[in-house]
């Protein structure tokens, strides 16, 4: 067998093992193991592989604040910024029809803006947004499917892990991806706004039959309590995106300034709970060791790829096919929105670019587009069944046994299609990535 | 045979708790140096190695936890339908993929072995001399216990998941 059918098999039998429920990770690092072994005929080298990849990949300061960037999302969590954030959002929205929904949407941008993890938002609208939609009449499913939708602008919206990542496999600089996916994920938020008013309007069945109208809204937040709720947020986003562009940080340490910045006010707002931080801080390193692990068994993956020489043959198959740019372009949209129903999005990320990085900087692509094209496929993946990590963490997070994990995917994929129209949208007008920069 | 899985918790349990400590070491001294450079003209020097190196310990610390808790990533659709078929064909697969994790992890064990002793030997380190230097073989040799610690969580799942083949505990329903 040459190096290059060794590559694609072990693709084959990856995915077969994720599917079987082997652990992602171990997957990886099991096709990795077994891939240079029959390369290059030597199970001491392969072992070799594991241990450098184990001791090399995360090695480095990017690498070192990912728990930043997780316990920062946390934070503000249990600081109850998520809470306010909707509050002030359907303050703004509360007139229009569907306008928890919308609220939701936006309190979802506005969070994004300070978080740089979808599983933050996730969890903590589902215990906001949702109990309130189903007491104001939004059918149960499409709460929740609102709540996972516009989790995705986390990711989009800078900070974002999604993006760091790509910036540290392109080489491509972590701030000009910041800026390039504003508009993008700005774009977002309003499509799924509009979403939700239409699917109010023409599609009362999944939204609710009987959903309060605005004068049913009763809560109404007086001027001052619009600024004690709205202000500490905007102080934090300003300083975490001024921090950034004001040249006081890099976009790696504002994960560290931000953090501190939250609990500055978590604990100025008398809010944040010593047992709080605690659990808050154990959270954030399992999720880091997970995230982390992954990422390590991914790089020894995509080291086997090299070898195999799978990456090279790829890019000169795409070469000589001559399916052109948007071929190229519209295979790989196709080919990560299907990893995304199985695998999440940094494995995504990091098997894949490195094996398209050669085949598309040969054709000059602009490579911040691409990554802005890479995060929006990507985070489809969030929301399709069987494997979508927000889907997850809402289920977990909610304290209703009668909504399934079906329900959740039901209502959500109104919200998966409007971010492929979003995406379409981004190919077709690169302008929307690039234009700020 | 409790007694022997209480105490491998509570050292799991221990080990993350060191790699949280890491974590708000990391966020106390990234914070510092911003500060410290923006408005004092003081940066601290050796704040990117220092975060680099602990970031490998932290995860290989907690890596063990986040498989006791459930944490590692997996799609569990098809195991939970083989379930609800036979509990007892659910542990046979989870006997045949602890122990392939476990062999897996022993490869990975046995080939950073060699990793720590040259660290430890030669007393590499990370940084440049005169500014800032820290020595390396402490995070090679978090790696090996981390790897350790996990293969004893994957012994344990493939020791239970025996134990429900052989009709000896009902299936867990309590524990992951």
């Amino acid at each position: 067998m040459s190096g290059f059918e060794i590559g694609l098999l072990s693709l084959g039998v990856m995915v077969v093992l994720v599917y079987a429920g082997f652990w992602v990770p171990f997957a990886l690092m099991l096709t990795s193991f077994a891939g240079v072994w029959l390369i290059k005929g030597s199970p001491i080298l392969a072992g070799k592989l594991l241990a450098l990849a184990a001791s090399e990949t995360i090695s480095s300061y990017f690498f070192g604040v990912v728990p930043l960037f997780v316990l920062m999302g946390y934070i503000v969590s249990v600081t109850g910024m998520g809470r306010d954030a909707f509050d002030v959002a359907n303050q703004i929205f509360r007139r229009m029809r569907g306008g928890l929904g919308i609220g939701t949407v936006g309190a979802n941008a506005i969070f994004a803006a300070i978080t740089g993890i979808s599983i933050a938002s996730a969890a903590v609208f589902t215990r906001i947004a949702v109990p309130e939609m189903v007491r104001h009449g939004y059918t149960k499913r499409f709460s929740v499917g609102v709540v996972a939708g516009s989790s995705v602008l986390g990711m989009l919206i800078p900070p974002s892990l999604l993006l760091i990542l790509y910036g540290l496999l392109t080489e491509q600089s972590v701030g000009d991806l910041f800026i390039a996916g504003i508009l993008p994920g700005l774009l977002l938020a309003l499509v799924f706004g509009l979403g939700v008013v239409t699917m109010a309007t023409i599609w009362p069945r999944f939204v609710g039959e009987k959903i309060s109208g605005p004068q049913l809204v009763e809560d109404h937040l007086s001027l001052s309590e619009l600024a004690a709720k709205g202000l500490p947020i905007a102080g934090l986003i300003l300083l975490v995106l001024g921090g950034i562009y004001g040249g006081w940080f890099t976009p790696i340490e504002a994960g560290a300034v931000g953090c501190l910045g939250a609990i500055v006010i978590g604990l100025g707002k008398q809010r944040l709970k010593w047992s709080d931080f605690w659990q808050v801080l154990n959270d954030t390193g399992l999720v880091t060791a997970s995230i982390c692990f992954l990422i390590i068994a991914a790089q020894m993956y995509s080291r086997m790829l090299a070898l195999s020489g799978v990456p090279a043959g790829f890019g000169s198959f795409v070469a000589t096919a001559d399916i052109g740019f948007w071929g190229v372009i519209f295979a790989y949209v196709l080919l990560v929105i299907l990893m995304g129903t199985i695998l999440d999005s940094s494995s995504i990320m990091l098997i894949l670019v490195p094996l398209m990085l050669p085949v598309i900087s040969s054709m000059q692509v602009d490579l911040i587009w691409f990554g802005i094209v890479t995060v929006l496929a990507v985070e489809i993946g969030l929301l399709t069944p069987p494997f979508g990590i927000s889907v997850f963490v809402i289920k977990s997070s909610l304290d209703d046994p009668s909504i399934t994990l079906g329900d959740i995917f039901a209502g959500a994929a109104p919200f998966a299609l409007m971010m492929l129209i979003v995406l379409i949208a981004v190919l077709a007008f690169p302008a929307l990535a690039t234009a700020l920069l | 045979m409790r007694a022997a899985r209480q105490i491998i918790d509570r050292i799991t349990a221990g080990l993350n708790v060191i790699g949280t400590l890491l974590i708000v070491a990391i966020m106390v001294l990234i914070n510092a140096d911003v500060i410290g450079r923006g408005f004092f003209n003081l940066p601290i020097s050796g704040v990117p190695e220092m975060v680099s190196m602990s970031i490998v310990a932290i995860v290989f610390l907690q890596v063990a936890q986040a498989f006791r808790m459930g944490r590692l990533t997996r799609t569990e659709a098809l195991l939970n339908i083989l379930e609800k078929r036979s509990a007892k064909a659910r542990a046979l697969v989870e006997l045949i993929f602890s122990v392939g994790a476990l062999v897996l992890m022993w490869q990975l064990l046995t080939a950073s072995w060699p990793l720590f002793v040259k660290s430890w030997v030669r007393n590499t380190f990370e940084g440049t001399i005169g500014d800032f230097t820290a020595p390396i073989w402490p995070v090679k040799l978090i790696i090996l216990i981390g790897c350790t610690a996990l293969m004893v969580q994957l012994l344990m799942l493939a020791i239970s998941s025996i134990s429900v083949l052989t009709g000896r505990t009902l299936p867990p329903g309590d524990e992951k």
